[in-house]
């Protein structure tokens, strides 16, 4: 219990302001690209991204001394974006395109299950590597917000289930039900993307 | 190895759903090894699923690919500002 070994590992107890700030700077900083990219999934505009990144940035190290070393501090930084996210910036925003979230359309819902391959096939997947990027963020953001944080966070960042339930807090059960259902929502809307650029069977090189 | 390689040109759609979620599981990496071999194996002899399981790698990397965003140059330079800032007031935890 002497002071005499400079271990690496115990920087919760002794580490000073300095010291603490330059460990956060490296470790936690270099996914500023990351989480903004997530936060602009949520915000939908490249200023409350902002603002978001930097709440959460704050909070986390405000908190970084409960964060385990060792443990996914990737995951545990998503967490706080989440979080600050679901309680701040959603509850102040309101904007009526997003108070759906919570009730899919029925025959959306419908839609989406049972046709669960009829929503693109060989042809339109062509297509697919041809959808401008706008389009496919227009289809994610057409995804009921659930969903769609589940998708992002396992194809984006290939987060497991467990992590995505910690960083949702949610049942892992449930992180698999959102996937699911958010995965075939996704899918036939690409397919509507991909049909009204045009691209139908045989026409995918045009 | 299962030596039957049957597809599901004849499946409902309640069986071809569970086919996806398989697909989806394996993809997610959240199978078990035997369960691994066993979609790899139905994905051999079965176009339908083969055919699911493209898209559904052509989705994943399509939305990948367009969710890539650069946060602005300024922004880690502001995180710290504040982060230095909030660290004056705050020696303890915010109520």
């Amino acid at each position: 219990m002497t002071e005499s070994t400079p271990s690496a590992v115990d920087t919760a107890g002794e580490e000073t302001e300095a010291e603490r700030r330059a460990r956060f700077e490296r470790d936690a900083l270099q996914y500023v690209d990351q989480l903004y990219s997530a936060a602009m999934r949520m915000t939908r505009n490249p200023q409350d991204a902002e603002d978001l990144v930097q709440e959460a940035y704050t909070k986390a190290y405000s908190a970084f001394h409960q964060y385990k070393p060792g443990t996914n501090l990737k995951a545990w930084l998503y967490r706080i974006l989440t979080n600050t996210y679901i309680n701040i910036y959603r509850k102040k925003q309101r904007q009526p395109h997003q108070a759906n979230t919570d009730t899919v359309e029925d025959w959306q819902m419908a839609q989406a299950a049972e046709h669960t391959s009829s929503g693109l096939r060989s042809a339109e997947a062509e297509a697919l590597d041809h959808l401008p990027d706008s389009d496919v963020k227009n289809a994610l953001q057409q995804i009921p917000e659930e969903f769609r944080l589940a998708v992002y966070f396992s194809d984006v960042e290939g987060f497991a289930y467990k992590e995505i339930a910690e960083i949702l807090n949610i049942p892992i059960g449930t992180v698999m039900s959102r996937l699911h259902r958010g995965r075939k929502l996704l899918r036939n809307l690409l397919a509507d993307y991909a049909r009204e650029r045009g691209f139908q069977r045989g026409e995918a090189r045009s | 190895m299962s030596e039957k390689t049957t597809d599901c040109a004849d499946c409902d759609d309640t069986e071809h759903a569970a086919r996806l979620a398989r697909i989806y599981e394996y993809l997610d990496g959240a199978l078990s090894y035997e369960d691994i071999e066993e979609v790899r194996a139905h994905l051999d002899g079965c176009p339908e699923c083969a055919s699911d399981y493209d898209l559904e790698c052509l989705i994943r990397t399509a939305v990948r690919r367009s969710c890539v965003e650069r946060a602005p140059e300024t922004l880690k330079i502001t995180i710290m500002e504040k982060i230095s800032r909030i660290r004056v007031e705050a020696g303890h935890e915010p109520g």
